[in-house]
């Protein structure tokens, strides 16, 4: 089926221009339906009736088989185009069916994640489409040797098939345990609390995808070894935070890991204060602008800012919020949260940072011979500039190098660098040589 | 464990070669409206003895103390801060003290010595686990003052979490010290009975002031750090309270240490 789409979507191929032979859509069938709602996939069809010609019936069935799967009802579905046959077929017409195969009542899954020098086990355990309109409850779990388990409940539904489909509305709500170390800082963060999350996506002028989350939880802080600074143990215990996080992400890439052009642009704004006894505001800006050159190389510009501030009821900013600096998935060369302010010789976060990259993609270097395996791979020159709690460039930090990136299922990204620290404070930590680092947004 | 015990004779030397810091800050919880019963005796208990010697220090009082404090064997506070350590505790604290040579009870001989570390350690035991028994098993003084003053400094609803978590820690303790299956009555005659046996020490020198002469030690420390606690403490059962009161010697002996390093002059005449 992929294959008739692309052959309908590039019709100076082929023999007959698609374009011009003319179509109407009589019927459009959805088939497999048991649990969910007839009224769920209403809205698949109304793409097709609007096609007055072939190319254009191709290209709305498979949209509709991509929305199809978006609604997360079916495991796969299948376009069968036929004409339309019978007393009130009319002269052009097409009958389209959707044969759907609905997920299982239950879809567990396990894996494997890598985070900083630690391994976990990941499973999931989904209970699909329970009312019949996309709902969906998941549990996932955590078990890793270093961290404690972490636990995730979490409800969703889907609003695609409203009249705001093409806003691509959800609402989900999830509880959640989860435990954060910050080993160079010697203390730990458990957060127990709740999320609600609204998302959706507008087309004002351009592609934005917002979502907006109110989050309550308990964060209690603890410390992980006997000797740590007093500034730091001051932070001990649990506290109550409320708050509001709005996010709004930019993005027209050609790609998630190793784009060619396009901008990325990524904010996240953080009140917090609405109740509990946290306050402070949080702001995040992360900007990628992909550039082609020629042969394949591709010139990058990263950049990424974060400021944290008091609000008129904060007493003490948590020290679980603000930013570190340094590490390869911010200024590379430097160890984890390395390029930052320290108190008594531990590096703590700092209230304001600002790092960014240049880099120079290329591909591998006889990349032609495995293209399938090549495509998996980056050859990459990056010169990293940044600067924790000032926004001047004097005392900055720096470092160059190159490295390998691999791409890990089209979100993922993992490096190893040779760096080179050029510009450093004395309380840095530095890492001259090899790196490796794995994430999703790198700078 | 050859390096963990030099490592320790290393911390030893080091705290014997250092002075007494001028920033000692003992860390609390806030008295008038957070402390509980058995944690406000042993902070009484620890200023009493850094009193007596003489030491300098500064109080802070902040809603995480506990949560700060680096652990302990019973209440976990007080702490204090001197210098680069930390310490939690009466014995840790004393300990401290007398590594650096400079506490009260070093005129007394070792037989002396071990002889009233018997009592500080009856007296710590049987007053924390009563205070603790009053405090959180008895309904009505948890209902009507534990609980509210415990969970004052958290919002809603983290405070009937942190009360829920500190009352099963503390009769997870009382379990351990088996106090959890008495009544009432057992915990009133085990405290009166251990008065009884201060008071008794208390008489073998009539005519000076403390346990053991005319110097105070850590048990006059500590022996005033919970029986005043018990005498002031206005709770919902005074049973502790009307216990002690009987013991005319011992409240005597409160006042007198409250005259000389703290006056309060809250005792009841």
């Amino acid at each position: 089926m992929p294959k008739s789409g692309r052959d309908g979507g590039a019709p100076k191929d082929s023999k007959y221009d698609l374009s011009k032979i003319s179509a109407r859509v009589d019927r459009v069938n959805v088939s497999g339906l048991l649990r969910t709602h007839n009224d769920y996939v209403m809205r698949a069809a109304d793409g097709l009736f609007k096609a007055n010609n072939f190319q254009d019936l191709m290209l709305e069935a498979m949209s509709t088989k991509s929305y199809l799967h978006e609604l997360g009802i079916f495991k796969d579905v299948s376009v069968h185009i036929d004409v339309s046959r019978g007393t009130d077929a009319s002269p052009q017409g097409y009958e389209v069916t959707f044969k759907g195969n609905e997920m299982s009542r239950m879809m567990g899954s396990a894996g494997t994640e890598i985070g900083q020098n630690e391994g976990s086990l990941r499973t999931e355990l989904t209970i699909p489409n329970i009312l019949g309109r996309g709902e969906s409850i998941s549990l996932q779990g955590s078990y890793s040797s270093t961290r404690a388990n972490d636990l995730q409940l979490k409800f969703w539904k889907p609003f695609f098939h409203t009249r705001f489909k093409e806003n691509r509305p959800e609402m989900s709500f999830s509880i959640f345990r989860q435990t954060d170390r910050y080993d160079i800082s010697s203390f730990k963060s458990t957060n127990l609390g709740y999320l609600v999350d609204f998302s959706a996506h507008t087309m004002v002028g351009v592609d934005l995808t917002h979502s907006l989350q109110y989050e309550n939880s308990i964060r209690d802080v603890g410390l992980l070894n006997k000797s740590v600074p007093f500034g730091i143990r001051e932070h001990c215990g649990p506290k109550l935070a409320s708050l509001l996080r709005y996010s709004v992400v930019y993005d027209n890439r050609d790609g998630n890991v190793f784009p060619t052009r396009g901008v990325f642009l990524k904010s996240v704004n953080e009140y917090c204060g609405l109740g509990g006894n946290v306050a402070y505001t949080s702001s995040t800006a992360h900007g990628e602008l992909n550039v082609p050159l020629f042969a394949g190389l591709v010139a990058q510009f990263c950049g990424r800012v974060g400021v944290v501030k008091e609000t008129k009821n904060t007493t003490q900013l948590p020290i679980n919020s603000l930013f570190y600096c340094g590490g390869p998935l911010t200024l590379r060369g430097f160890k984890f949260g390395g390029a930052g302010p320290v108190i008594d010789g531990t590096p703590i976060g700092a209230q304001t940072f600002w790092c960014t990259g240049a880099h120079l993609w290329a591909p591998l270097p006889f990349a032609g011979v495995f293209k399938n395996l090549a495509s998996h791979f980056r050859m990459h020159f990056f010169y990293n500039i940044g600067n924790s709690n000032s926004f001047s460039t004097e005392n900055m930090r720096s470092a160059f190098g190159m490295g390998l990136a691999v791409k890990l299922a089209e979100r993922a990204r993992i490096e190893l660098n040779y760096c080179v620290p050029v510009r450093r404070q004395n309380t840095d930590n530095i890492l001259n040589g090899f790196q490796f680092g794995i994430g999703y947004e790198f700078v | 464990m050859t390096s963990q015990y030099l490592s320790q004779l290393h911390t030893a030397d080091k705290l014997a070669a250092e002075p007494w810091p001028e920033d000692a800050t003992l860390y609390q919880p806030y008295e008038a409206e957070q402390i509980l019963l058995p944690e406000n005796a042993s902070c009484l208990a620890v200023k009493a003895y850094l009193k007596m010697c003489n030491l300098p220090f500064g109080i802070r009082s902040c809603a995480n103390a506990e949560h700060m404090s680096p652990g302990g064997r019973m209440t976990k506070l007080p702490f204090i801060r001197a210098g680069a350590f930390i310490f939690a505790e009466f014995e840790p604290i004393v300990n401290f003290v007398e590594q650096k040579d400079l506490a009260i009870g070093n005129w007394q001989d070792e037989d002396e010595k071990a002889d009233m570390r018997t009592y500080v350690s009856l007296v710590e035991n049987i007053f924390t686990m009563a205070e603790l028994y009053i405090s959180f098993k008895n309904e009505r003084v948890y209902k009507e003052v534990t609980a509210p003053r415990n969970g004052v400094v958290f919002p809603w609803p983290l405070n009937h979490m942190q009360n829920y978590g500190k009352r099963r820690n503390a009769l997870r303790l009382l379990k351990v010290y088996q106090w959890d299956d008495l009544d009432i009555d057992s915990v009133i005659e085990k405290v009166a009975k251990c008065c009884e046996t201060l008071e008794y020490k208390l008489k073998e020198s009539p005519e000076t002031p403390f346990f053991y002469g005319d110097q105070p030690c850590e048990l006059d420390a500590i022996a005033f750090g919970h029986l005043f606690s018990i005498l002031t403490t206005t709770l919902p059962n005074m049973a502790l309270a009307q216990t002690v009161q009987k013991f005319k010697h011992l409240v005597e002996f409160c006042r007198f240490v409250d005259e000389k390093y703290f006056q309060t002059r809250c005792l009841p005449n």
